[in-house]
């Protein structure tokens, strides 16, 4: 029934040679064509042959094959990655958060909170709290998980540790050093607990969060963290002065590196850095291999300001 | 002879062809008849995550055939084994509503469900938008009002019990006028749709993890789409019923009195803090700018387009090289188009969570006592709420039910300076 149709041009192109009143009817089927849906973005169609060939692959037992993990390496040995992040711009003034809530503690001798999602060091322009974890690695040196509790506080209505790494399994101190109550909800966990003043819980990690995940109290919205699980421990927070270090890494086969930093303006995070030297893609990883007790210095990595949207 | 129209067409075209009388007529008889047609149910792809994982049009259409195989069409759907669903129970509320040969009623969904949780599930049905709190959105898999532990599925008894309860102080109604076998069938699809949104989820972010040899597109095999993707969704499912909360029984010989004093010391302190959201006048006044996870997800990429267009609107292009340019303009598409999706009827206009105003005896997830334990010790999975467990000891979750439960008949003059005012005495 469609006269004027995006696909359809021609008979559009046709429609107005006629005189005046047929436009209109023309014009009129137009509207009638659109108007009855509001803009919306068109959306996907199935293939549905294809849908059925696929139906019958996930029926039978074995369907499929060749989707097969990498071979597992056979390389032999330890090796270091070091490197540091150094932001290329200015940083403007942090953010004041806005602390509407017990700004007798938050608040307390005047302490402003400001908003730390970019912590520049001012001497050496360093980037803090970038994370860099191996997406996989055949082989861990340190098979066991710590048994120590990590400890990952909040005082004075602020997460001590903007960002924290931790191993599946590995026990977490989430701890209150408040003298008012708070609650740490784990975005895509179980964990949401009240954590009393003075008290704090353990917590540990039951699978991987990939990408480093959201930590936040509810009763003081204005504080935030991102936690990274990973089960390997092969992940490091870039420190003050914008330098990481991850020991122990598999030598002798080809390791993928993700970076993330919670400003970053790619996909879910990920920081892409113009850098064709690591293979460094949008994606936000980068490729090394290293030879056993290897302590391998990719250098200072500099991030463009336009990476991190400010 | 001419026909009426015919004539009327003449005068008003002169001598003009007869493509202009058919023209006209067929303009008419679209006015008449306006834009009616049925078309064939179909499941809405889920275009917020799409869109905030970057797919290419290519990718999307892969993940819509991937759905189609895997879960079929609202009109008939497919539950794999691994599903652990009962595709029987599925035919009897899907479809089109109808009466089979035998009088049963099929399309029990569309008749009862989709006007407010839409086909999909999506909590976008045509109603949606007028209802507050919103429909539920199946498809994240998150579920409040249960029996298990926090990020634990519901028990099939959980989700029996809300259509049979209805949800007290929402637009949920009761479905107890309805025979047990069609709330099987319900309980089933709405596991059904939960399953698929959550599988359509995962295959989505997939994508990102891909390596770059895989060029965007997902393996179509049994052991990634079966086993990598549906399983940990099923899995989580099927071991629902080993989450249950275990509850301590309250101790018999208890001072009621002793525990509600108890109670009410616990909810105002630092310790359990129920005050800070549920307000000093416990009538849900207290932290009210959060949001929960539903409206939390819109809200966030809302910002993160809303700060995208601020910069690229600051950003100048006249010194960019070709490459930046492409990737500035991919970017500004991007963002376009992610605005037009959460402005097109893909998401709903985010609202602030309501914590529950204690004092009007209404409790959503069920008014036992055993209830309210559930939703002190666990919290409530989706909502800022959080869980008691571990920090406060089960004797004292029992208090704080017993104080939350005599709210709504605390005595004028208890509740001291910040007792609520009855509105006649404001003026």
């Amino acid at each position: 029934m469609r006269i004027c149709s995006r696909n359809n041009a021609n008979d559009c192109a046709v429609a107005v040679s006629f005189r005046a009143p047929l436009v209109a009817a023309a014009l009129l089927a137009c509207l009638m064509t659109f108007g009855c849906s509001a803009e919306r973005v068109s959306t996907p169609g199935a293939d549905a042959g294809r849908a059925e060939q696929l139906r019958a692959t996930l029926a039978s037992s074995t369907g499929g094959g060749n989707a097969g993990e990498a071979a597992a390496s056979t390389g032999t040995g330890w090796g270091t990655l070091k490197g540091r992040f150094l932001f290329a711009g200015t940083p403007g003034e942090p953010k004041p958060l806005m602390v509407d809530k017990d700004t007798e503690i938050c608040s307390k001798a005047g302490v402003k909170l400001v908003d730390r999602s970019l912590l520049v060091d001012p001497a050496t322009k360093g980037l803090a709290n970038v994370v860099v974890f191996a997406r996989k690695a055949s082989r861990v040196k340190e098979t066991t998980v710590p048994a120590t509790p990590l400890v990952f506080d909040q005082k004075q209505c602020e997460f001590l540790a903007p960002v924290f790494a931790a191993r599946v399994g590995q026990p977490i101190d989430v701890h209150n050093s408040d003298s008012i109550g708070h609650n740490t909800n784990i975005a895509g966990s179980s964990f949401n607990q009240l954590i009393p003043a003075g008290q704090g819980t353990l917590y540990k990690a039951d699978a991987e969060t990939g990408m480093p995940t959201m930590v936040t109290c509810n009763i003081h919205p204005w504080m935030k963290a991102y936690a990274v699980f990973r089960k390997d421990g092969y992940v490091a927070v870039s420190a003050a002065d914008g330098s990481f270090t991850i020991p122990d890494l598999p030598a002798g086969e080809p390791l993928e590196m993700q970076v993330w930093h919670e400003r970053s303006s790619g996909p879910n995070g990920a920081l892409g850095l113009d850098n064709p030297a690591l293979k460094w893609t949008p994606k936000g990883r980068f490729q090394i291999q290293l030879t056993p007790d290897e302590v391998k210095d990719i250098g200072t990595l500099e991030v463009p300001a336009s990476a991190l949207g400010t | 002879m001419k026909s009426q129209s015919q004539i009327v067409s003449r005068t008003l075209v002169g001598h003009h062809s007869a493509w202009a009388v058919i023209a006209c007529s067929i303009s008419l008889l679209m006015c008449v008849s306006g834009c009616g047609s049925t078309p064939a149910a179909w499941f809405r792809p889920n275009m917020v995550e799409a869109t905030k994982q970057r797919l290419t049009p290519d990718q999307e259409q892969q993940v819509s055939t991937v759905m189609l195989a895997m879960f079929g069409t609202p009109d008939a759907p497919v539950a794999l084994p691994e599903t652990g669903l009962d595709e029987a129970k599925l035919q009897l509320a899907a479809g089109p509503v109808h009466s089979d040969i035998v009088g049963r009623k099929n399309g029990l969904y569309r008749e009862h469900c989709a006007h407010c949780h839409g086909v999909t599930g999506d909590g976008l049905g045509p109603t949606a938008a007028f209802l507050n709190p919103y429909p539920r959105d199946y498809r994240p898999g998150v579920f409040k009002f249960k029996s298990t532990e926090r990020a634990d599925k519901p028990t099939h008894e959980d989700l029996v019990r809300i259509l049979h309860n209805g949800i007290p102080g929402t637009s949920m109604p009761s479905f107890a006028l309805l025979s047990p076998p069609k709330v099987e069938a319900l309980v089933e699809y709405v596991k059904y749709l939960s399953i698929r949104g959550e599988t359509e989820i995962a295959l989505m972010r997939a994508f990102f993890e891909l390596d770059d040899e895989a060029q965007g597109k997902l393996p179509e095999t049994r052991e990634f789409l079966v086993d990598e993707v549906l399983t940990p969704v099923t899995e989580k499912w099927k071991t629902a019923a080993d989450a249950l909360i275990a509850v301590p029984e309250m101790a018999s010989d208890l001072d009621l009195a002793a525990s509600i004093a108890k109670g009410k010391e616990l909810f105002y302190g630092d310790k359990a803090n129920c005050v800070k959201c549920h307000g000093p006048t416990a009538l849900g006044d207290g932290q009210a700018n959060d949001y929960d996870d539903w409206n939390k997800a819109i809200v966030e990429v809302s910002k993160e387009v809303k700060s995208g267009l601020e910069r690229a609107g600051e950003t100048s292009t006249s010194g960019m090289d070709s490459e930046a340019l492409a990737e500035h303009r991919g970017q500004l598409a991007w963002l376009d188009k992610f605005g037009r999706v959460l402005d097109g009827g893909d998401a709903l206009r985010p609202r602030t969570i309501q914590p529950r105003n204690l004092r009007h005896g209404i409790y959503r997830g069920g008014r036992r006592p055993l209830d309210l334990y559930y939703r002190i010790h666990a919290g409530i999975n989706g909502a800022p709420m959080p869980a008691a467990k571990g920090t406060v000891p089960p004797e004292e979750i029992w208090h704080i039910v017993n104080y939350v439960r005599s709210l709504p008949y605390e005595l004028d003059g208890e509740l001291g300076a910040d007792r609520p005012m009855v509105a006649k005495d404001r003026f």
